[in-house]
């Protein structure tokens, strides 16, 4: 198809410009007129970090074909601030502390102001109802609220413009004050170049073909006619790996690409360095695999069984760490207790959803330094590995973290860098790789996925005497953080509680599933879970209160925790205190209580919602102003 | 009434930094010409507002204003190592050593500051961008006091190093001394389910935790706010499915994410339990944050309606069958005592 000459006005400037027809508004925006501060999170409209005006109407210019700006006005993130000074909902998203990572905030921004031209008398559940369309995994949403409601009442002439400035500042300690985020001027403005915004003369376009099988035998890869492809300056395989291969936080057991097999579905096979991506794409389809099937395994209880498929040949039973905590004898402890309550809970996989996917830049320096660029959120670890993978000294690996779009632990793994490592040394130019998302949700970690048997004996007065727990994790198919993840879940499985008797296993296994990884709150959220859930279960057997019963047990200054640890200070019950208090805790044993009661409806919590309902007929709100 | 409310609570621990293995971290410090101040580690902005609360730190610590602190360079060719961004570590490891590497470049300034005005250098203050020494006239600016020390031949530089006291765990019982700090935390949550759909909406949180001391509470009420929702993501909706090994949920449209409409009003309660060990007190926030919700959103389902959900999420279909063979239940066993 024949480019399209494109006539359009971008941020009130003209442009004349010629653009392919297969291209989105988003590509053109930001490839072409290198207008990076609107962002692609998912490619398909779910998210709004694309967000710009066309014509004055909010649009996510991922779903716009280019065509669709002939003759249009164009505005981006990059016009809200053309002379340099914030706007007033730039300010104040400044002021309120609304930008984490960063990555949803331009789209954010174009969103709430949107919202405010419709109405700007819009309340708190409208705008809301407004900003329904854009996702943000960091903040939770509150100080975005807040700042929009700054800025709608500085813009009708409620506060001040003051209101926007640092206040809480000047003299006495800087500790302790809500000094506004450094960060966030670069942030809400769209200016910070996060890794897929960056570009490097000469720069090749990186894309990765990846396993459609969760378990084959590699048997043959041929890159030759996907080499001879005009455009395309290098294709790798684990053959182009120099020294010694192998990744992973604990325990090294992850190729760059697959060697010999592959043990899960979007496991990097190959990867080609083009032109530009549309080239290299085309090259993933030209490599040949020839694979041969191997019987896979999913579920971690059955990996456990003698006879089951082989995932790793270093660990025949499948086990990646079983981690075990002991103290006194649970059997006697249960033998004592009046009531003994055993339960099984589950929980299931989830992803990290930052709204950034994975990219990076690699290139080799003058110096002959290879220099990755990516949001990686552990570089010190990164570069050890890599160095031994590439055969380098160490001082000829350098790696620099981007600004991270969010990570929560799904950065923490090195499963990209190496694939650019090598193909800027075999080509010899700068490289760039962007996942889409699609690439990131089915190639990166998810949180491991559990089963728990928890078993708890208590005595009638509410005191825990034995606590028995096994979790079993999925933990996918390479290690990964399974190992530490395993251990944090199995310290903390038992609770802030004194108990005497405690038996606690937890085991993460090998499957030939996605791979489970570090997440946030690293295996505390599942043993929580079932913890916690199984105190209240026990609360209702006995009449308690559930703040009593975590009282009747808490640890208190200068407790030994199930690892045999004092501790010095422990401020539990000052928590339990505080949120019995904040909330207007009504006690009572946990059941389900009748229409009288005194601590729902108190004013601090939000009103329910239903969808739709919040909008406000055109102008009202205005004239009952 | 088809929508019904409830309440729940639940109870957290967590340990700060990396988990039984020795966690260090390194920075280097400069206060720099115009009495602005340069601080060098190697990590970065993943969101939490680390670079932010590094900035206050170096300008308590040092005495120049928090917006004059530049941070660099999260580079492992450049920068000392910092080691991971994770673990509920960066305020905890990083701020403390910038503290103490701060600590040591101020030291540089204020002894050659005290020796031009001979005083003793136990009387120099410094804040906000002044130096000066108690019960005389001398004050002057960071700057002036740099450009002084560089005339003579100083530059006020410092670095640090700060390691933890941990230990890894006994392969046969556990025992060992993972964290050498320790924060708590409890939140109480407030749900409405609609018994004829199964929906749950979560209204409110009320969220207390020990952050040891809050060098920005913003900052900390952020990540409290963020981690209850995400939370909230995986406790009511996020499901990442597999068949065969492939994901039928790879893209937003059928992985479905909190959304400012699903999220409740989250009230924070930060409680300031001070670390001893540390130079500043100070413990961490990001990841205890979201360990309490799910349990307490359960517990409040149960206060609701009466029913325990074991297995997560707890869509409106699990909740709503959930109820259904409750009622099916009550209605057999009202009908057996009947009879």
């Amino acid at each position: 198809m024949a480019d399209i000459h494109l006539e359009a006005t971008i941020n009130g400037r003209k442009i004349f410009r010629s653009a392919k027809p297969h291209q989105r508004l988003l590509d053109f925006i930001r490839d072409d007129l290198n207008l990076t501060g609107n962002k692609e999170g998912c490619g398909a409209g779910e998210c709004g970090t694309c967000s710009v005006f066309v014509d004055g109407v909010l649009m996510k210019s991922c779903l716009l074909p280019v065509a669709k700006a002939q003759g249009a006005q164009i505005d981006t993130i990059e016009s809200l601030a053309k002379t340099g000074e914030l706007s007033v909902l730039q300010k104040a998203f400044h002021k309120a502390g609304a930008s984490q990572c960063g990555y949803c905030i331009p789209g954010m921004v174009m969103a709430a102001t949107a919202a405010l031209r419709i109405n700007p008398f819009a309340d708190r559940e409208e705008i809301k109802e407004r900003l329904g369309g854009n996702i943000c995994r960091c903040t939770g949403y509150q100080k975005i609220f807040d700042a929009v409601e700054l800025a709608r009442d500085v813009q009708n002439g409620r506060l001040p413009a003051s209101a926007l400035l640092e206040t809480d500042t000047g003299e006495g300690d800087v500790i302790g004050k809500n000094v506004r985020r450094i960060d966030a001027p670069s942030k809400v403005s769209g200016r910070l170049k996060y890794a897929g915004d960056m570009t490097m003369p000469g720069m090749l376009h990186v894309q990765v073909l990846r396993s459609p099988h969760a378990h084959a035998r590699l048997v043959s890869i041929d890159t030759s006619a996907a080499l001879a492809m005009e455009g395309v300056e290098g294709v790798i395989t684990s053959a182009d790996v120099p020294g010694e291969d192998g990744f992973g936080v604990f325990v090294n057991d992850q190729p760059i690409m697959a060697r010999g097999k592959v043990r899960y579905v979007g496991e990097a096979v190959a990867a080609v360095a083009a032109e530009d991506v549309l080239t290299a794409k085309r090259a993933l389809a030209a490599i040949k695999v020839v694979y041969e099937q191997l019987a896979p395994v999913f579920d971690p209880d059955e990996a456990m069984r003698v006879g089951s498929p082989v995932v790793h040949d270093y660990a025949p039973d499948n086990v990646t760490k079983h981690i075990p905590i002991r103290v006194g004898d649970v059997e006697k402890g249960f033998a004592q207790s009046d009531l003994v309550v055993e339960e099984t809970y589950s929980t299931q996989a989830i992803e990290h959803a930052y709204l950034e996917p994975e990219a990076g830049l690699a290139y080799v320096d003058h110096d002959g330094v290879v220099v990755i660029v990516s949001p990686d959120q552990n570089i010190t670890h990164h570069r050890h590995m890599l160095a031994r993978i590439i055969a380098k000294p160490i001082s000829k690996v350098r790696f620099i973290m981007s600004p991270v779009g969010g990570g929560f632990g799904g950065k923490e793994d090195m499963i990209y860098q190496g694939m650019l490592a090598l193909l800027a040394m075999k080509t010899q130019r700068p490289v760039r790789l962007v996942f889409t998302r699609e690439e990131s949700i089915i190639s990166t970690a998810k949180r491991h996925p559990s089963r728990t048997l928890l078993r708890m004996g208590l005595m009638r007065d509410g005191r825990i005497r034995a606590l028995e727990m096994k979790m079993i994790c999925d933990g996918g198919a390479y290690g990964m953080s399974t190992e530490g993840v395993m251990r944090k879940a199995a310290i903390l499985a038992a609770g802030p509680y004194v108990i005497p008797n405690v038996k606690v296993d937890t085991y993460g296994i090998y499957t030939n599933n996605t791979p489970s990884g570090a997440f946030r709150s690293f295996g505390a959220l599942q043993t929580a879970f079932a913890t916690e859930s199984h105190l209240d279960i026990c609360a209702e057997r006995l009449g308690l209160d559930p703040f009593e019963i975590r009282r009747i047990n808490a640890m208190r200054d200068g407790a030994t925790t199930h690892t045999k640890a004092k501790l010095g200070s422990v401020s539990l019950m000052r928590a339990l205190d505080a949120a019995e208090k904040a909330s207007g805790w009504e006690a009572g044993s946990p059941t389900s209580r009748g229409a009288t009661r005194s601590d729902l409806n108190r004013g601090d919590s939000r009103p329910a919602c239903a969808l739709g309902a919040r909008f406000a007929a055109p102008g009202t709100q205005e004239a009952a102003e | 009434m088809a929508r019904k409310r409830g309440r729940g609570m639940a109870a957290c621990w967590y340990g700060i930094a990396r988990t039984a293995t020795v966690d260090r971290a390194a920075a280097w410090a400069e206060i720099d010409d115009g009495g602005s101040a340069k601080i060098v580690t190697g990590v970065t902005e993943i969101g939490e507002g680390i670079l932010t609360v590094l900035a206050q730190i170096a300008a308590h610590e040092m005495g120049v204003k928090p917006e004059h602190v530049v941070i660099g360079d999260n580079d492992t060719a450049r920068a000392p190592e910092a080691s991971h961004a994770g673990a509920s570590r960066q305020t905890y490891m990083i701020g403390n050593v910038v503290a103490l590497a701060s600590r040591e470049a101020r030291k540089r300034l204020v002894e050659v500051i005290a020796e031009v005005w001979d005083v003793d250098v136990d009387l120099i203050r410094t804040g906000n961008g002044e130096i000066w020494a108690e019960n005389t006239n001398h004050r002057i600016t960071m700057g002036e006091a740099v450009s002084t020390a560089k005339n003579r031949g100083v530059v006020p530089v410092g670095s640090a190093t700060f390691g933890t006291d941990t230990t890894g765990l006994d392969p046969v019982d556990g025992s060992g001394r993972p964290w050498q700090a320790y924060v708590f935390g409890c939140q109480v949550a407030e749900v409405e389910v609609d018994t004829v759909t199964g929906e749950v909406q979560v209204l409110g949180i009320w969220a207390a935790h020990d952050v040891g001391r809050a060098v920005n509470p913003q900052g900390v009420e952020g990540q409290i706010e963020g981690g209850i929702v995400q939370a909230l993501g995986q406790g009511l909706m996020e499901d990442f499915k597999l068949d065969g090994g492939h994901t039928s949920t790879s893209g937003f449209a059928k992985y479905i994410l909190p959304t400012s409409l699903d999220v409740p009003r989250v009230n924070s309660i930060i409680i300031e339990d001070p670390d001893p060990i540390g130079p500043l007190g100070v413990k961490g926030i990001g990841e205890p944050a979201m360990v309490p919700t799910i349990p307490a959103v359960m517990n409040a389902i149960y206060d609701a309606v009466g029913v325990r959900i074991l297995h997560l999420p707890a869509t409106p279909e699990k909740v709503l069958m959930a109820i259904r063979e409750k009622s099916h239940r009550e209605a057999y066993m009202a009908a057996q005592a009947a009879e």
